[in-house]
């Protein structure tokens, strides 16, 4: 690293923000500083040489795995479709203990089969970070700003707490915070222990005032944080999690197809910046100390 | 299960030990080791008091008995998941549970989100519905001991060998030492909780000599009541590997002294160092093929119990 570095341990990119084969994209990342990345589902069943080739190419890079995406429209659902999302979620935690990954993302249904009785939706929660326990795997459940009946992380918060599993926890994703207009006081509701993930991104207009605008702006035009006009508002989630005791990883989670077209080193630069920004400017982290232990809870 | 009304569950708000044993269960039917030396884990088995009783049909597994308890030893090649060869170093492979119903147990397992595992069964063997556990371990469900025993299926005994053999100084089951990653007890606490009903005991309630980690007491009544032990890595140790395990047996008996005095008798050795000790509490036996060892605890079962 050179004179200009900070302490961006705390962040890692995504590789749904790069184009390209995950080879690239891991050597992308870890040459911008970056020391974790996210990954997704996609970046290891279409790699060229399987499963196992995607694996060894992760474990070769040195980084750590942030945490693994994405299973979707899990809860809430009865009879065949749940045996079937079940299966899928085991398929998912498979992956995720094969690249020695600990964390699996969960994101609020979608699905117009699913029940939104809560006491329902805490069951299928609990049943999967079950499933999880054997592989040492933690659930971060996500609100999806269009999600069905979840689509605030208060409502998640709900359920997480309602499921009261060790290893289930909030995942918090600040552009459907940002979009969905939940107030930062929110924050308070949650224990920073049960906080296992924190991503973010930021996007370029002021407002999205249908699930249609969010839905499209999330997939396609979010930038990183400091790139967009809710530099402020994310400043101040990151210095409310601080304040609240969350020493997790912040992922940068930004779909934007402009990026995807791009060289993989200038995006990687791109987010280099966020993370000096949020590290150095925001929350003003000092460099570590070599060979700092981190200690334990 | 999720509270739905606006009562608040006791369980949310103070550890009250249920009482509820949803699935009958009632103690061990068997504890299996997979070895690639089956003879030499014989032999210690034959040390500890156990006599092999039986073998299977068409595997190259082997049934030890003493009093009410059974120890088999598998030394099948696909005895491990994914095919894994079995290693040098014998590992605690399964723990065969009994219920009331085997099958409503794994299908009460499963709807709470443990992994089936999927049977590998000979024409005429029984199949005995198994769960993952820790690591590369199974739980089995087994119901039919009562009148009827799975090893009449499945095993061939040995010709002029005792099928009961009597326990060495009232050895019994006590429970099993589960070896588990930093910050894991809650999750194991949750898994055996939900899945199998057992319940964490208080800290300050413990047996035996090694009184580290949670325990965990099973739901079963009192003649086979057995616990599991969590222990986590030491805090002073950082890059500890995160593999669990089941790590031993625990066996109890009434009198741990003359326990150890009998085992003694027949060559076992107990580890006698500044930290661990044999006393009137327990004793812990040296280990044996770099990974099997043996833990006494003293604990008075009521009349009967060691019965087979």
């Amino acid at each position: 690293m050179g004179h200009d570095s900070g302490n961006i341990g705390d962040f890692g990119m995504d590789t749904v923000s790069l184009a390209g084969p995950l080879e690239a994209k891991l050597q992308a990342v870890r040459e911008a500083g970056f020391g974790q990345v996210m990954l997704s589902a996609g970046d290891l069943v279409g790699h060229p040489g399987g499963l196992q080739a995607a694996v060894a190419a992760v474990r070769a890079s040195g980084l750590r795995v942030t945490g693994f995406q994405v299973l979707r429209d899990f809860e809430g659902l009865s009879g065949h479709l749940h045996a079937y999302k079940v299966d899928i979620a085991k398929s998912m935690l498979e992956m995720c203990a094969a690249l020695g990954c600990r964390l699996l993302l969960v994101c609020s249904s979608t699905s117009v089969h699913a029940t939104d009785e809560p006491a329902a939706l805490a069951a299928d929660l609990r049943k999967l970070a079950m499933l999880a326990v054997p592989m040492n795997i933690q659930i971060a459940y996500e609100a999806l700003s269009w999600g069905r009946s979840v689509n605030q992380f208060p409502q998640a918060w709900e359920l997480v707490c309602a499921a009261d599993m060790p290893n289930l926890g909030l995942g918090l994703d600040a552009f459907h915070l940002l979009a969905s207009g939940t107030p930062l006081d929110d924050l308070e509701l949650l224990d920073a222990h049960k906080l296992f993930l924190v991503q973010l991104a930021d996007f370029m207009w002021l407002e999205l005032p249908s699930a249609e605008a969010r839905i499209e702006t999330a997939r396609h035009f979010r930038v990183f944080p400091g790139e967009g006009v809710h530099s402020a508002a994310l400043a101040a989630l990151v210095t409310r999690l601080h304040a609240l005791g969350y020493r997790g990883d912040y992922s940068f989670e930004v779909f934007n197809d402009d990026y995807r077209q791009m060289p993989l080193p200038t995006v990687a630069q791109r987010a280099r910046r966020a993370a000096q920004w949020l590290g150095e400017d925001v929350l003003r982290r000092s460099v570590p100390l070599p060979n700092q232990m981190r200690l334990r809870r | 299960m999720i509270p739905s009304s606006p009562q608040p569950l006791a369980l949310d708000r103070e550890a009250i030990a249920q009482p509820s044993n949803p699935l009958g269960l009632d103690g061990i039917e068997f504890i299996e080791y997979a070895s690639a030396k089956p003879q030499a884990l014989g032999q210690v088995l034959e040390m500890m008091g156990f006599r092999p009783i039986a073998r299977h049909r068409s595997r190259e597994v082997t049934l030890y008995r003493q009093g009410g308890m059974n120890v088999i030893v598998n030394a099948h090649v696909p005895a491990l998941p994914s095919g894994v060869l079995p290693a040098d170093k014998p590992v605690l492979a399964a723990v065969a549970l009994r219920v009331r119903d085997a099958a409503a147990a794994y299908a009460h397992a499963l709807d709470k989100g443990a992994w089936a595992v999927p049977p590998r069964v000979e024409v005429m063997e029984l199949n005995i519905p198994a769960i993952h556990g820790v690591g590369t371990s199974r739980i089995y469900f087994v119901d039919r001991y009562d009148k009827f025993s799975i090893y009449d299926v499945d095993f061939v005994p040995i010709p002029g060998v005792d099928p009961h053999p009597p326990a060495v100084a009232g050895l019994h089951f006590f429970g099993l030492v589960q070896y588990i990653g930093n910050d894991r007890s809650d999750d194991w606490t949750e898994f055996y909780r939900e899945l199998l009903g057992f319940v964490p005991l208080p800290p300050e309630q413990r047996f035996g000599i090694l009184p580290k980690g949670r325990i965990l007491k099973s739901p079963c009544p009192a003649a086979s009541t057995f616990y599991l032990q969590l222990i986590e890595p030491e805090a002073s140790v950082l890059d500890v590997r995160s593999d669990e395990a089941l790590q031993r047996i625990g066996l109890g008996t009434p009198d741990v002294l003359a326990a150890v005095a009998a085992l003694g008798a027949r060559g076992v050795a107990f580890v006698e160092s500044r930290g661990v000790h044999t006393e009137g509490r327990g004793a812990l036996t040296t280990t044996w093929m770099g990974s099997v060892s043996f833990e006494l605890v003293h604990d008075a079962r009521p009349a009967g119990a060691q019965e087979g």
